[in-house]
């Protein structure tokens, strides 16, 4: 029973709204991220469901129990903070311990539960260790370990990873995931940062400014976004303005200054509407001059793994291109953009 | 080889050059702390005289007389005794108020700051005549006592009356240590603790209590320095009756004209208070070690 569910959750700071009718499910088993911006209230909704904030209004219920006003000590979450906050004047393995310790769990039973969980996150050796003599990293797996100890019913993860250096994060953000699975707990976890969110979720939450913007799975987020601030939020694209002119089996055709495009877009898209098809720059492909959209090369860029093309369309529109490999293309030269129809994606 | 010269001559003149700059601090140190105890020391050992400051000669004299003198060994007591007290008094009063005050988001916060510094824009002195009114046998305290069935105690020229003019002088250098410790305890530990399953109860006392330690170490050190070397509390409130360390130096110096046996008095009261506060720096230092 660790589902987690919020029903129209707002809270408010004076008058500001920092989260506004936020609903969310959370399954069995389910890695889901709060992604945004700072200030986007993805923090505040994960601090109203540990109970560190209560919410000016909305539900939020753990298993078949309202949470909503119920203080943190009785709501059986485990979180980890950004900073970790591991408590400077114990060891590893008493900062590990705290949880049984309140629970009134003690001796062997206590040591042997703590020391599995030392095991776990692959601290043995570590035990006696103060915080401050650990690396990052090794602070990263107490919090964690400390965090699970209890046997939560969620898992909660604010900006785990934001202090870490960039080798360091992409290992931890594999572990967390792992553990996650290998105990399968439900997890609630907090990014400003895409690629997290993509590499470790089940499903995404895109917030900005208190609100929902979409709820998908990463594929979903990434090329059938909902709107053009997601789009940018998440990853590079390229927009191209239109307008719904035909309906073609699954695809819609979009009249643009440049041709008609055919692209993916949403079931009840009505003809006539206007909107923005979304190209992620690596599913474009350049070719010879002479197909449908012609357009000119006016910067190259060698990015290492990829190479960015910039291509003037017909009506001067800029667009980015990557891809891997050689350059085949150079400065000035006269192109054909191919487009891969089924990850292009009409958002209004 | 020349290289290595240069680079000698230029360590030489870097190691110059930091001395250079500790110079101010190192001549505050000499001027205001070195030279009087270093004066002090040589005054205890010097031999007594009737027609001078002190007469021909080094004796040691003075603390021979202090230490087999049961007089000046209770005297001493008496005075560690009274700081400890107040000491203790001190930071029961003053944490609770430090808790609430680092942890207050009230906006009367600065108010409140400034209602617990307030007593100290007020000199001692008149400190010590506004606890005599309050504490005298007709005072507002045993008139308010008398009301409820109790009493009057006698407070003044007791030193029970020392002590209360002592917490209430000195409650501001215990608070401020602690309301320092406390402000800087992380508060994602407290919530960290709380996520944990720790009650507000349990999160004080393994989360907030053992973090403030630092400033309570420094809240009691300080305090406890004052209260022992305290003069015009003991003396007004206790009125020549309640005698301290300091009370009776004064006497030896200003009264007596004593100068080697004051000094040595003086001298002796300072090595019993550092000696107090390395066994209380001891005994809490498990805990801070921990911290540091």
């Amino acid at each position: 029973m660790s589902r987690l569910e919020i029903r129209k959750l707002t809270k408010l700071y004076g008058t500001h709204p920092a989260v506004q009718s936020f609903d969310l499910d959370v399954a069995e088993r389910e890695f889901v991220s709060l992604l945004g911006p700072s200030g986007c209230g993805k923090t505040t909704t994960l601090r109203c469901v540990a109970g560190l904030e209560i919410p000016t209004s909305g539900r939020i219920s753990l298993g078949d129990r309202e949470v909503t006003r119920l203080p943190p000590e009785h709501r059986n979450v485990g979180m980890v903070f950004q900073n970790y906050a591991l408590f400077p004047h114990m060891t590893v393995a008493e900062n590990i311990g705290f949880g049984l310790k309140m629970r009134g769990v003690r001796g062997a039973e206590a040591r042997r539960r703590v020391d599995a969980a030392i095991d776990m996150v692959h601290l043995g050796g570590l035990q006696d260790r103060h915080p401050r003599q650990l690396s990052g990293g090794q602070q990263q797996r107490v919090a964690l370990a400390r965090a699970l100890m209890g046997e939560p019913a969620l898992l909660l993860l604010d900006e785990p990873l934001a202090n870490l250096d960039a080798k360091l994060r992409d290992e931890m953000r594999v572990f967390i995931r792992s553990i996650q699975q290998q105990i399968g707990i439900s997890a609630l976890y907090v990014t400003h940062d895409q690629a997290e969110a993509m590499t470790m979720s089940d499903r995404i939450v895109v917030m900005f400014g208190g609100s929902i913007q979409q709820i998908g799975s990463p594929r979903d987020i990434y090329y059938r976004p909902a709107t053009r601030e997601v789009a940018n939020f998440v990853g590079q694209s390229n927009c191209i303005a239109g307008k719904v002119v035909a309906r073609q089996d699954a695809r819609v055709l979009v009249e643009t200054a440049v041709g008609v495009v055919r692209c993916e877009g949403r079931a009840d898209v009505a003809l006539g509407a206007t909107g923005q098809v979304m190209l992620r720059p690596e599913t474009i492909r350049l070719a010879r001059a002479g197909g449908e959209l012609a357009g000119r090369v006016t910067q190259q860029h060698f990015l290492g793994n990829v190479i960015d093309t910039r291509v003037a369309l017909a009506d001067g529109t800029i667009i980015s291109v990557q891809t891997i490999g050689e350059e085949a293309h150079g400065v000035g030269d006269d192109v054909s953009v191919v487009i891969d129809e089924s990850r292009a994606w009409l958002m209004p | 080889m020349a290289d290595a010269v240069t680079g000698n001559s230029t360590d030489h003149s870097v190691s110059l050059r930091r001395g250079l700059l500790a110079a101010p601090a190192l001549l505050l140190v000499v001027l205001f702390i070195a030279a009087p105890y270093l004066s002090i020391v040589v005054m205890s050992v010097r031999s007594p005289s009737n027609l001078q400051v002190y007469g021909p000669g080094f004796t040691l004299q003075s603390y021979i007389r202090i230490l087999g003198d049961r007089l000046y060994l209770g005297l001493l007591a008496d005075t560690l005794i009274y700081a400890a007290v107040t000491a203790a008094v001190c930071l029961v009063l003053a944490y609770p108020t430090a808790l609430h005050l680092a942890r207050t988001r009230s906006r009367f916060r600065g108010l409140l700051y400034g209602a617990l510094l307030s007593p100290l824009l007020t000199g001692v002195v008149i400190r010590c005549f506004g606890w005599i009114v309050l504490l005298a046998s007709q005072g507002l305290v045993n008139d308010s006592l008398r009301a409820i069935g109790i009493g009057p105690v006698q407070f003044l020229y007791k030193p029970v009356g020392v002590i209360i003019a002592m917490v209430h002088v000195f409650l501001p250098f215990m608070v401020l240590p602690i309301i320092n410790a406390i402000e800087s305890i992380d508060p994602r530990l407290e919530e960290a603790a709380s996520t944990l399953g720790a009650s507000r109860m349990a999160v004080f006392r393994h989360v907030i209590l053992p973090l403030s330690m630092p400033g309570v170490q420094s809240g009691v050190t300080l305090v406890f320095v004052l209260a022992a070397s305290a003069y015009v509390i003991p003396m007004l409130l206790g009125g020549g009756r309640v005698q301290t360390m300091a009370t009776v130096v004064v006497q030896q110096l200003l009264g007596g004209f004593l100068w080697p046996f004051g000094a040595a008095l003086a001298l002796v009261l300072s090595l019993a208070v550092v000696l107090v506060l390395v066994v209380f720096a001891l005994a809490t230092g498990r805990a801070m070690r921990r911290l540091s």
